[in-house]
């Protein structure tokens, strides 16, 4: 209830009504049975209760991770897909809402409270907490220290999986460099040093490979098949100019042009395609590693995408193109696909755009549903951590998720220093203010795609959030997650259902 | 015709440089783009934009902060964006930013505070002879009020 009057109020009428029969029960059971809500839960019971465990080895693993993705942004996002198709947002299912299993996972990092997307993800690939900024190394490692990191290297699921054989990608519309995509391959003291030109001269000279370095020179079985996504300048040499953008270049100092690397090292079946022509002119089946870079830094955001110079892939498009690539491996995959920009939005405070890039994250998901079985495939949708974005009461069922909050009665609600608020709206961020009163938004579009949510505390970038988030799961021993979970333990059930550790050391014993 | 002070009342009401901010049928009026509204694609000009080359417009945006103090200049971003562009070479500054040429050096705003730039829009690459930074976008001769 809005006021807690109302409360006291209601109460008093029970009080009053006590003792006295003015309910027909007769009909009670009735209305309660054949109440639409109450006959679809008894319908959710049934299947719920008929589910059977699949105990089968999981051939195949995809890892979906909507960076920043927590539970509100969920929510949100079910509401604004379900809007956007023209049909009732709350009561709307996202394609990972479907799954039968659901687990809650606990991201803290080993040092801090709230983390960022290094440790988050270091422990989703390596089965092991970690420090924050740190990639691909143990508790133990030191922040941006080289020497110290070199015995303190962790071994990644997909390090395993090719050494087991297995074909592996990663897919991400953030830098291929950045922290999540990085963690599948890279072991660095910093998740900053994503070229040379990143690192300190001491971390150079300690021979310490840059992020983007590890990911061409990555020496595990046949190398990793499909890597794409933005970072291009990371990869390109700072003598060399840019392809997409006028006047740019890349920023290597160590003059290797990474691109080129990756295709001479895998002769005929290397591939380096940079936009969306080359990207749909290639054929899939029959690439055997393909390296694609769309954008100089990340890359747009699908609300942005259409406007792109070179062109780029959307999500959905380079998941269903590395399955399809993929799946010709008859020993089996293991995937990573990153909705890396969800989170950069979240970090602006602009909801459009971070609830577009949601549902491609989701349009990416049913991709892969339509293109693989789940009896032979686990498929598990998270995130690594949350933002500060809040869903404010009390607006009126179907009221735009991002518009004015409107009560049941129509009218704005109001705060009490009489001005509307949206409904969504961030804990902190740029749409704080740092002197003078709160705008008033009456007359303002805040469905405007440039919007920004109002924040309470000010700061240039909204901060990551430390509360639980949701792993989402279908496939092979999807019924592991049950109950709240360290986020490490999404590791150990990826390698428990597919075997790939297993499989790993008993190649390497041979 | 609206009077200044109407205009005014109007200006503060507005946030984000939003769709609210348009008074079409006024004498008054001056024609405005948004930044997201300049560009077809990232490398071409929107026909409107071209439209408008080499005319008094007004351009909704927010203010990065600005190089020092005492500039003449910033950057006019279409969200709030507390990057310095000429701080750290290696942002990853989008594309569709205008570069602002002061008629007369004005007090700087927060970066989130919604600001309304009047100047004269300018199109293609120029290099800043001081500072090198390449812009495509300029509004010149220009002043901004705050619209929240």
């Amino acid at each position: 209830m809005r006021k807690p009057i109302r409360i006291w109020g209601g109460v008093a009428a029970i009080a009053l009504l006590g003792g006295c029969a003015l309910v027909d029960t007769s009909k009670t059971a009735a209305v309660q049975t054949e109440d639409s809500y109450y006959a679809d839960a008894q319908a959710r019971l049934g299947e719920i209760a008929a589910r059977k465990p699949n105990t089968k080895r999981a051939k195949n693993v995809i890892l979906f991770v909507g960076d920043g993705m927590g539970v509100s942004t969920v929510t949100a996002a079910r509401i604004f897909e379900g809007q956007q198709r023209g049909v009732d947002g709350e009561s709307n299912v996202l394609s990972f809402e479907a799954f039968p299993y659901l687990a809650l996972s606990k991201t803290y990092a080993h040092d801090a409270q709230v983390s960022d997307s290094a440790p988050t993800a270091v422990a989703m690939t390596t089965g092991a907490k970690t420090k924050n900024d740190i990639i691909g190394l143990n508790q133990d490692a030191l922040l941006e220290n080289c020497e110290d990191s070199k015995d303190k290297h962790l071994t990644t699921l997909w390090e395993m999986a090719e050494q087991a054989g297995l074909a592996t990608g990663v897919i991400t519309t953030a830098r291929l460099t950045h922290a999540t995509p990085s963690a599948t391959y890279a072991h660095s003291a910093s998740r900053d040093w994503e070229s040379d030109a990143d690192m300190s001269e001491e971390a150079l000279a300690q021979g310490c490979p840059d992020i983007a370095a590890q990911l061409v020179d990555f020496s595990y079985g046949d190398g990793i098949e499909i890597a794409m996504g933005g970072g291009r300048d990371r990869f390109l040499p700072a003598s060399s100019a840019d392809p997409e953008d006028e006047g740019k270049t890349g920023k290597r100092n160590d003059g290797r042009d990474l691109t080129a690397e990756w295709v001479a090292q895998y002769g005929d079946g290397g591939a380096y395609v940079w936009n969306a022509e080359q990207f749909n002119a290639l054929d899939f089946g029959k690439a055997k590693h393909v390296l694609g870079l769309f954008n100089r830094s990340h890359l747009e955001y699908e609300a942005d995408r259409a406007k792109d110079a070179g062109g780029e892939p959307s999500l959905a498009e380079m998941t269903g193109a590395a399955i399809d690539m993929l799946s010709a491996d008859p020993d089996g995959f293991l995937l990573m696909v990153e909705g890396g920009r969800v989170d950069h939005a979240s970090h602006e405070s602009n909801a459009y755009r971070m609830l577009t890039d949601a549902v491609a994250l989701n349009e990416a998901i049913k991709t892969a549903l339509d293109k693989v079985d789940t009896d032979e495939t686990l498929i598990i949708v998270t995130a690594d951590h949350s933002h500060t974005l809040t869903i404010n009461g009390y607006p009126k069922r179907g009221n735009p998720i991002l518009g004015l909050a409107r009560g049941v009665d129509g009218e704005l609600i109001l705060g009490d220093d009489n001005k509307p608020y949206t409904t969504l709206s961030y804990a902190n961020g740029p749409g704080g203010q740092l002197e003078g009163a709160r705008a008033d938004l009456t007359e303002v579009d805040t469905t405007d795609p440039d919007f920004i949510q109002q924040a309470l505390v000010p700061l240039s970038s909204e901060t990551h959030a430390g509360e639980d988030l949701g792993i989402y799961a279908t496939g092979p021993w999807a019924h592991l997650f049950q109950g709240t979970v360290e986020e490490n333990y999404i590791f150990h059930v990826m390698d428990h259902a597919s075997q790939i550790g297993a499989k790993a050391a008993a190649k390497a014993a041979n | 015709m609206r009077s200044m002070m109407e205009r005014r009342q109007m200006l503060l009401a507005g946030f984000a440089g939003l769709g609210a901010l348009s008074w079409p049928g006024t004498v008054l009026a001056i024609d405005q783009i948004k930044i997201r509204d300049l560009y077809k694609t990232q490398d071409e000009f929107s026909e409107r934009a071209l439209d408008l080359a080499g005319r008094e417009i007004e351009i909704p945006g927010f203010m990065a902060p600005p190089l020092k103090p005492d500039a003449s200049f910033f950057v006019l971003t279409k969200r709030p964006m507390a990057v310095c562009p000429f701080c750290d070479t290696e942002a990853d500054w989008p594309l569709d930013i205008v570069l602002v040429l002061l008629r007369e050096q004005q007090e700087w705003v927060y970066f989130n505070r919604p600001i309304m730039v009047t100047g004269v829009l300018e199109l293609g690459v120029a290099i800043d002879q001081e500072t090198g930074f390449v812009s495509k976008v300029r509004l010149t001769d220009a002043k901004f009020e705050l619209v929240g």
